[in-house]
């Protein structure tokens, strides 16, 4: 089983890597990706069912918390089953989606807000080095850059400041990241497609 | 009264007074003869006779059955002689082999098993039988013992020794601690004087003076136990005691296949022996003579005695007659035992019914009442009364009473026993005060009958010989010339094992040791701050929305990628199919619908492209749903404008290049699930560059980078405008930077430029954005002021610490 | 009366928005309930959303045709992923899961592939291709840039992009005292590295907070509109 699934992966992966590079591989890259798109959209049904059997054990087992799963449970079927019956796009769904999902996920951002104004005023107490201090005074910029005055931008740093710092400066350190993190998903890719790397449980 | 004294040991004439003898240094004054110089028994001079009667019933049951089975010994001795060739082993090996006269005449059973077979108290007595020699050994040793005894210089006791330095060296590493310090004290104590002997109960052992009371209360059947009645070896006895008798058998069964036993009593031995420790087996003797039970230690150590010092000459051949009788009586017992002669009128005086108290055991009164005379006497008469001498022995008809007494039992009297110091005047009784067994044991100037008498008077102080006093013969050179190789139990290790072991711990403990992390030390938090924080947020944004202020001005720079995508927006034509790409969560919703919606809005007014939306999340495809029907509303319900909702499309990364390679095939359906590429948004268009423009919305920098990466060699020259929220700008204007992204919009301060180009529409930039402006200037005075002041703090708390330190 | 979809919406809109803002007192089983319902919901609606719009019209609605009609290819083409589907489903019962390996071997194989290419076509080369235009003339006057400032910001740009990089270099080699240390001219490098990252990260941390801000000023506009419909 191991060397098989290598296999899959590894065959899989050349072709569509070769897709990429190579035309006449362009409409077996397109059949395998639209069974991994099919496949993944699978994935996560099995995992929004894998939720609902925990939380269910949960209840069942009557473990600390196990109102709070209720809630998440009767919530999960409730809107799955209207949801498979009258579809996504039905009023009934909106409802949930402006009346429940929009306002919870936005007023836990805007919780944010608070707790990261708290995080850069401790900052400085918890550490203090270069880093630190450079990341607050650049926050400090930015805040007040972005900002605007009764009678226009802040001076100075609303109109040349601000954007030096977060087109030039950022820029750097920005694309230093980037190229990391390309890097580093290059690395890992071709781990897997040599095989050294067998995330799907192939050891 | 002769002026000289003749050297007990050596023979060397001393002149009377002399301590010690000038040849060998052995003491010459008898340890008792300072009580009164006038009432020393002389040579020749017969004890005064006391009536000791009284002292009859404190016996305890066991040196009244092992008077009486010396008694028989004497009786048996031609028929002992049979059983010449048998081990004495069992007295000598056997701890408790020397009780063998506690027969079980007793009925009491509240005595525990154990104890009752020390103290006679059997809890299964037994008729008296005839004697039978394997009964007898099975539980105490050989039946001939005694009768050995009678021929043996060394006593029982001592033979019980042998083994221990008979045996290999190894054989020593399995011998208990304890066992070892039997013999060890014995032989490297000096002699001393005999202990005091405190009759206090406080002091008394428990086991003692039970012992006493079960002697009491047996002495009404003192006549009619005999040794033949011991008992055969109690079922219920503790294991230990089971091992010490089964201890015995194998010599009996090498040794003296003839001597006849019970058949139980074999298999009960030969069952106990199986399990007997080794240590316990290892003293097991082997064939020994008869005539000389002397260990070969002490052999060895009496010839290098005789080579190493010609000069003195060994009395230890000449063994006075009388230890014969009392050769196997450890000599503290025989000082705690009454003379033979009180035994003798034990019978016909003893009165035992009638002298002992209910409650208090007789022997302790009679302890008691000894010690009455010498009340007066600064001292007790037992403090500075020696043990019996060689010569009360002599007069004593306890021959063949034991054999030894175990050492735990001898440590256990001897224990609180301090050193004692010699005899002096004052701490000596008056001779009247003394019983007559007491006066018998007085010294004598010289032996009676004898004419050695057995060598060196010394006392020992420890082990199993602990109070009795002349009972190694104190040859010259007889004390072993170097101490028993001692065997610890401590683990032998080197050196560098202990260094080892030391490392080895540190690291243990290291990884046990709770470290303290320091950073935890700041990382409380403050409610108060929080609290704060969240009334100067939300009352900024109350006071802004609530009376929809419009202080603050729009901003006025245009950044570069703001005005590039403003730009492309104006360069679309007109009906021009546009792809929208709904990427972002319901959290951003109202930035992106702020930051978006003057961006489409002046496309649909300007350009009326056809839009055609899809999404890479599961809730993007109802949030582009919910933006058409907010911002655009005025468009979607007033213009006829056309839009195409494809859904959501799955898989990511994948996802995104399936559809920028092949739109058509991975996409087919509408959200409706209706054909979607024969609509009129998507008329003609079959392939990802043939959209007029490429527009995401988004709020994920990984969503905009998989965009850019997976659509990069797709899109040709289409323009791909990006509007994002503020949180992923930073992370997306590299990509701008590298002409990958035509345009971006970042956050409500991108919209609310691009608004300020769109004639104001749809204006939800400047609803928010006096409130934005606030929020920004509240948070750079706070995060300021703030950090300022914990700049401040964190600095004062290092000055503080490094003076601490 | 008629309650109407926006009505409803509003309604709930302001519950549960109060709820989760009274985190800012602390925590509190309100809190919490509407946290699990969030979830609850958010998830359901995923699972409806998955189901109507990647099962039904990838796999299900062409599936009847393919086996009636269509040809082989048509038919290999449908089923393999419905036998992929049919081994993730496996996953639920344990003695089965180990057949979700094949299809999860093969999402992880294209995911490879994907990213691989993704990375190398569209960051690697585009942007080390874009730091080095900075320095290019015709480029800066394109921009409408001069040449000393283009000069100076692509050098800005090159040495932070280079210090950044170099500061996730953690290689280090032993020194003689048993520690282990990088090597001097990379430590600098770290430093001057470790000054563009903060200055990065402190743009993004300023944005993440410009964004929950307008979160925070969309929810609250939301109650005061909903408060002043009333």
């Amino acid at each position: 089983m191991r060397v098989f699934t290598a296999v899959i992966a590894i065959a899989a992966g050349v072709i569509v890597l070769g897709g990429y590079f190579f035309p006449a591989l362009t409409p077996v890259q397109t059949l395998l990706l639209n069974w991994a798109i099919i496949l993944t959209g699978f994935a996560a049904l099995v995992g929004i069912f894998n939720l609902i059997a925990v939380h269910t054990d949960k209840v069942r087992r009557a473990e600390k918390g196990s109102l709070y799963s209720a809630l998440l449970v009767i919530a999960l079927v409730a809107t799955l089953i209207f949801g498979l019956i009258l579809r996504p796009q039905h009023s009934f769904m909106q409802v949930a989606l402006n009346g429940i999902i929009l306002p919870v996920e936005a007023a836990l951002m805007g919780l944010l807000s608070v707790s990261l104004l708290y995080a850069a005023i401790r900052l400085l107490r918890r550490r203090m080095d270069i880093m630190s201090v450079v990341f607050i005074i650049t926050a400090v910029i930015i805040f007040l850059g972005s900002a605007t005055l009764p009678f226009g931008d802040v001076p100075v740093i609303g109109t040349l400041i601000r954007p030096w710092v977060s087109q030039i400066w950022a820029l750097g350190g920005a694309r230093g990241l980037l190229i990391g993190v390309a890097l580093g998903m290059l690395t890992t890719g071709l781990r897997v497609l040599f095989g050294a790397d067998r995330p799907y449980g192939g050891n | 009264m002769a002026e000289t004294i003749k050297c007990p040991n050596c023979g060397e004439i001393n002149p009377r007074g002399q301590a010690a003898c000038k040849n060998c240094l052995t003491p010459l004054l008898s340890v008792t003869g300072e009580l009164n110089e006038d009432a020393a028994i002389k040579p020749g001079q017969a004890p005064t006779k006391k009536d000791t009667a009284e002292l009859e019933p404190i016996l305890p049951q066991w040196l009244k059955d092992a008077r009486d089975a010396s008694r028989n010994a004497n009786e048996a001795d031609g028929e002992s002689l049979q059983h010449a060739k048998q081990p004495s082993s069992a007295s000598g090996e056997d701890l408790l082999g020397g009780l063998q006269a506690q027969t079980g005449a007793d009925e009491e059973d509240e005595v525990p098993d154990w104890l009752a077979s020390i103290t006679g108290a059997s809890p299964k007595p037994k008729e008296a039988e005839a004697e039978t020699p394997g009964t007898r050994w099975v539980e105490m040793g050989g039946s001939d013992d005694f009768e050995k005894a009678d021929d043996s210089e060394t006593p029982s006791w001592l033979a019980g020794l042998q083994p221990t330095e008979s045996q290999p060296n190894e054989k020593d590493e399995l011998t208990g601690d304890w066992m070892r310090e039997t013999s060890q004290p014995q032989e490297s104590q000096p002699p001393e004087q005999i202990a005091p002997f405190d009759t206090s109960a406080g002091d008394t052992p428990d086991w003692l003076r039970q012992m006493a009371a079960d002697a009491e209360a047996k002495s009404e059947d003192l006549n009619a136990e005999t040794p033949q009645d011991a008992p055969e070896l109690p079922l219920d006895a503790p294991d230990w005691l089971r091992g010490l008798g089964g201890a015995a058998e194998p010599a009996q069964n090498e040794e003296s296949a003839g001597l006849s036993e019970s058949g139980a009593g074999e298999s009960e031995a030969s069952l106990f022996s199986a399990e007997i420790p080794d240590w316990l087996k290892s003293p097991a003797p082997e064939e020994r003579p008869l005539q000389d039970t002397t260990p070969p230690w002490l052999k060895n150590e009496m010839q290098g005695s005789k080579d190493s010092e010609p000069p003195s000459e060994p009395k230890q051949e000449a063994a006075p007659a009388q230890d014969d009788a009392l050769g196997d009586l450890p000599d503290w017992l025989k000082a705690a035992a009454p003379q033979s002669s009180i035994f003798n009128h034990s019978e016909e005086q003893a009165e035992p019914e009638s002298q002992a108290p209910s409650d208090t055991p007789d022997w302790t009164r009679t302890v008691a009442a000894t010690e009455t005379p010498s009340s007066d006497e600064p001292a007790p008469a037992f403090e500075s009364a020696s043990a019996f001498t060689p010569d009360a022995k002599a007069n004593g008809s306890l021959e063949d009473l034991f054999t030894e007494m175990p050492d735990w039992l001898s440590a256990a009297s001897d224990a609180p026993a301090p050193e004692s110091a010699p005899p002096a005047a004052e701490d000596a009784l008056t001779p009247s005060e003394l019983p007559s067994w007491v006066q018998a044991m007085r010294p004598v100037e010289h032996a009676p009958a004898q004419p050695s008498s057995t060598g060196d008077e010394s006392l020992e102080s420890r082990g199993a010989l602990a109070g009795l006093q002349g009972v190694l013969p104190a040859v010259p050179g007889f004390a072993p010339t170097s101490k028993p190789k001692t065997y610890s139990n401590k683990l032998q290790a080197s050196d560098e094992q202990l260094a080892h072991a030391e490392i080895l711990e540190q690291l243990l403990a290291a990884e046990a040791a709770p470290v303290p992390i320091e950073s935890f030390s700041s990382l409380r938090t403050s409610r108060s701050l929080r609290w704060f924080l969240a009334f100067i947020m939300l009352g900024i944004v109350l006071f802004s929305l609530s009376l929809n202020t419009r202080i603050f001005s729009m901003p006025v720079g245009v950044p570069g990628e703001v005005r590039d995508a403003m730009l492309a927006a104006q360069s679309l034509p007109q009906n021009a199919p546009v792809l929208v790409a709904f990427d972002y969560e319901p959290s951003r919703a109202g930035e992106l619908e702020a930051a978006a919606a003057p961006l489409l809005d002046q496309i649909i007014l300007f350009s009326h492209p056809r839009l055609t939306l899809i999404s890479t999340s599961q809730t993007g495809s109802m949030l582009a749903e919910r933006f058409i029907a907010g911002p655009l509303a005025d468009h979607y319900k007033n213009s006829g404008f056309t839009y195409l909702n494809l859904g959501y499309l799955p898989g990511g990364q994948m996802g995104i290049r399936a559809f920028a390679q092949n739109p058509a095939a991975i996409s087919p359906l509408d959200m409706y699930l209706q054909p979607a590429w024969e609509t009129a948004p998507l008329e003609g268009i079959a392939s990802l560059p043939q959209f007029a423009a490429l527009i995401l919305i988004t709020d994920n920098a990984d969503a905009a980078r998989a965009w850019v990466e997976q659509t990069e060699s797709l899109r040709g020259d289409m323009p791909f405008l990006v509007v994002a929220s503020s949180q992923a700008a930073p992370m997306i204007q590299p990509y701008h930077d590298s002409r990958q992204v035509d345009g971006m919009i970042p956050g409500l301060y991108g919209g609310a430029l691009f608004e300020q180009y769109n004639a104001g529409r749809p204006g939800t930039a400047r609803t928010y954005w006096d409130a934005y402006s606030l929020g920004m200037l509240a948070a750079m005075a706070l995060t300021l002021g703030g950090g300022l002041w914990n700049l401040v703090a964190n600095l004062r708390d290092r000055t503080l610490n490094r003076e601490a330190k | 009366m008629v309650f109407s979809p926006d009505l409803i919406s509003g309604v709930l809109g302001f519950l549960f928005t109060i709820l989760i803002l009274s985190y800012l007192i602390g925590d509190n089983p309100l809190f919490r309930a509407a946290v699990y319902i969030f979830v609850g919901v958010a998830s359901g609606y995923a699972a409806a959303v998955i189901w109507w719009q990647v099962v039904v019209p990838r796999l299900l609605t062409p599936l009847l045709p393919a086996i009636l009609t269509g040809s082989l290819a048509e038919k290999i083409f449908i089923l393999v992923p419905l036998l992929g589907a049919g081994f993730i489903l496996m996953k639920i019962s344990p003695r089965l899961a180990g057949m979700a390996r094949i299809t999860m071997a093969f999402l992880v194989g294209v995911g490879a592939a994907v990213i691989i290419a993704g990375a190398l076509i569209g960051t690697l080369i585009p942007q080390v291709e874009a730091t080095i235009n900075f320095f290019d003339p015709q480029a800066a006057a394109a921009r409408n840039i001069g040449l000393a400032e283009a000069l100076a910001n692509g050098t800005i740009i090159l040495v932070g992009t280079v210090t950044s990089l170099l500061y996730f270099h953690f290689g280090a080699r032993p020194q003689a005292d048993g520690s282990m240390r990088r090597f001097w001219l990379i430590e600098i490098i770290a430093l001057a590295g470790r000054v563009f990252i903060g200055i990065t990260l402190g743009v993004i941390f300023a944005g993440v907070y410009a964004a929950a801000l307008t979160a925070l000023i969309e929810r609250i506009s939301s109650l005061v509109n909903f408060l002043g419909n009333l």
